[in-house]
């Protein structure tokens, strides 16, 4: 399988001295093209900074990243956000969609930073739109949709440029379970038309379609199936 | 990048936040409107003024009267060659290039009789130039010509009060009139010309014009002064063009000075007139647009720390923006635009408020008013520059926010 991400003895430090905090201490992980993964761990083990690192929205402290075949740690902030724009599409727990743009603005946005005209990104949007079955919202405001149509429409977002990845924090925290499974329908159906996912999740429900599960506990990634210390 | 798309967020943000937007901008609308209203007054007043010099012969006319110098010891010789003279008139048309009309006048008291009406007049003589240079039209009849001078004929023209005055309702023209007991014709009467500073006056400003009683100079000379007599009251000049000003005048003060042997005469001028009307209304300009550009100062820093203020509402959607890929500078000019965007409309209604406050101290004054493009740019202009450089601040902040931090605000 062909590596999309591959990330060798990573560390992030917050703060200095006495009051530093050691988020990671030294992750290895290799994601490959079309992965589902499942990234688990209780509050606090570092999922979150993993997961930052690897959507290129903060950056190790040591060790190296790679990222479609590109060592990224030594990016420009610049050259970081084209690379968010370009490879990486994020789904939130609470959407982040903006309140007062439609939904159609909203799934625009990547396509605006990247640059696109205005045709095309109405265009693109309407097929993003179509795919997560919000066409007919597309005018909506995420004030008007359910929460079940706003991680739709955010999915929409994060499919909508193509991205080599997309990750999703907790993406159906704050929906009944119900709604949740018609996301996580979406995202199989995104992983059967060879999309790389990743998920971080407290629900075992959900890593359990995953294709593989990621634990990590106090900053280090556990060894495939050994079950986390307490 | 595309900036419409971030003046159109401008827009919507003005629209979500119509109350902040209105408080963001207030310090920007009350100062462009004292601006525009300052410029406004000051516009309205020169177009008032220069529609009166207009009607009145323009601002190129310039004037020279007799004005004796004081206590001064003159031998009966010199004093033969002080005042003004008809000859002056030639020598101004001989040698000074710059005026194209030089009219020669005598203006003095006589008893005027028609019919039975007969009463004390001033009588204007001069040379036939003097309608075309103070804008004189005919009501009926005809004006003096080249003719009447030469002959010296004993014609006079009438300015309309004076006709009414003198004959009543009915046409002088063609009509007997007595000066002095030297008998005149009636040979024509001037249109009726009238100008109100303000629109209660009851002072028409151009009053003097239609009580003229208008005589050749030559006939005046013939019939009511001593033979060989030839001082005049007023040298009446117009210049080529405004630009010839200054030297023109220059050279008619030293031919005059030549020609009389010493300064025995005053200058009239509008156009320096004008330019001392200017440096007067310079200096309130300037204070009224310090208060304007103070307030603008103000609304800018009240833009500031509103945007500033509203920042924690907003740092989840640049941390959104940043993680969808929006770098840096694209936040940062996103929300300058938006800043400027917010001041541009706080401008455009402190424009109309402007207005509406010129037009209120103006129809308190009952003077038209007058609105300058300059207005129109000064105040769009003014509100873009505040919204520049007090939006820079905030837009610095948030193009430089960690997305990280600004995703996990809550």
């Amino acid at each position: 399988m062909q590596t999309l991400m591959k990330l060798e003895g990573i560390t992030k430090i917050y703060g200095e001295g006495n009051l530093s905090v050691e988020a990671l201490r030294g992750v290895n992980l290799e994601v490959g093209v079309g992965d589902y993964l499942a990234v688990m761990g209780p509050s606090g083990s570092g999922k979150s900074t993993l997961m930052h690192i690897l959507g290129l929205l903060d950056s190790p402290t040591s060790g190296s990243y790679s990222l479609d075949g590109e060592e990224v740690a030594s990016f420009s902030r610049r050259k970081l956000a084209h690379l968010r724009n370009q490879k990486i599409g994020f789904i939130f727990q609470n959407f982040n969609l903006l309140p007062r743009a439609s939904l159609l603005r909203n799934v625009e946005l990547p396509l605006l930073y990247g640059g696109m005209g205005r045709k095309d990104r109405r265009r693109l949007a309407y097929e993003a739109l179509a795919k997560v079955g919000l066409a007919d919202r597309a005018r909506h405001r995420p004030n008007e949709l359910s929460g079940g149509q706003r991680q739709r429409g955010a999915i929409a977002r994060a499919i909508v440029g193509h991205p080599s990845v997309i990750m999703a924090d907790e993406p159906t925290g704050n929906l009944d379970q119900q709604t949740g499974g018609e996301i996580l329908e979406l995202f199989d159906e995104l992983r059967a038309g060879g999309q790389t996912l990743i998920i971080v999740t407290h629900d075992p429900s959900i890593a359990a379609r995953a294709r593989e599960i990621i634990r990590i506990v106090d900053g280090l990634i556990l060894p495939n199936g050994q079950k986390a210390a307490a | 990048m595309n900036p419409a798309q971030f003046i159109r967020e401008g827009f919507v943000e003005i629209r979500e936040h119509i109350g902040r937007t209105v408080m963001q901008t207030l310090g920007v609308i009350l100062g462009v409107a004292s601006v525009v209203a300052t410029l406004g007054m000051t516009a309205s007043m020169d177009a008032r003024r220069d529609q009166y010099f207009r009607e009145s012969g323009g601002t190129r006319l310039m004037g020279v009267y007799n004005q004796p110098p004081g206590e001064l010891e003159m031998t009966a010789r010199q004093r033969a060659k002080t005042g003004l003279k008809l000859s002056d008139a030639e020598a101004i048309r001989d040698t000074v290039d710059g005026f194209d009309l030089v009219v020669a006048e005598i203006a003095s008291n006589h008893r005027v009789r028609a019919g039975a009406t007969e009463e004390s007049f001033r009588i204007t003589a001069i040379e036939p130039e003097f309608l075309q240079m103070r804008e004189l039209e005919l009501g009926s009849g005809r004006y003096i010509t080249d003719h009447d001078m030469d002959s010296a004929a004993a014609v006079v023209v009438l300015g309309s009060t004076r006709a009414r005055e003198l004959f009543g309702t009915a046409d002088p023209v063609g009509k007997a009139l007595n000066i002095d007991g030297k008998a005149y014709t009636v040979v024509g009467v001037t249109a009726e010309k009238i100008f109100f500073w303000q629109q209660s006056d009851t002072y028409n400003a151009h009053e003097w014009l239609n009580r003229l009683i208008v005589v050749p100079i030559t006939s005046y000379m013939k019939r009511h002064q001593n033979a060989g007599a030839e001082r005049i009251d007023e040298l009446n000049l117009r210049l080529r063009s405004p630009e010839v000003h200054e030297e023109s005048r220059d050279a008619l003060e030293l031919l005059l000075r030549s020609r009389h042997g010493i300064e025995d005469f005053g200058v009239w001028d509008r156009q320096e007139r004008i330019g001392q009307g200017n440096r007067e209304g310079m200096i309130y300009n300037i204070t009224f647009l310090a208060c304007g550009v103070i307030s603008l100062l103000v609304g800018g820093i009240v833009i500031t720390n509103i945007m500033l203020a509203s920042f924690t509402e907003r740092m989840r959607e640049v941390g959104v923006r940043k993680a969808l890929g929006a770098t840096g500078w694209q936040v940062f000019v996103q929300f300058l635009i938006e800043a400027i965007v917010v001041t541009v409309f706080g401008g455009a209604a402190g424009l109309a408020l402007g207005i509406v406050f010129t037009f209120g101290i103006m129809a308190v004054m009952q003077m038209p008013m007058t609105i300058t493009a300059s207005m129109i740019v000064i105040s769009v202009a003014s509100a873009t520059v505040v919204g520049f450089f007090f939006g820079m601040y905030p837009a610095v902040k948030a193009s430089r926010l960690d997305p990280v931090v600004a995703l996990r605000y809550e």
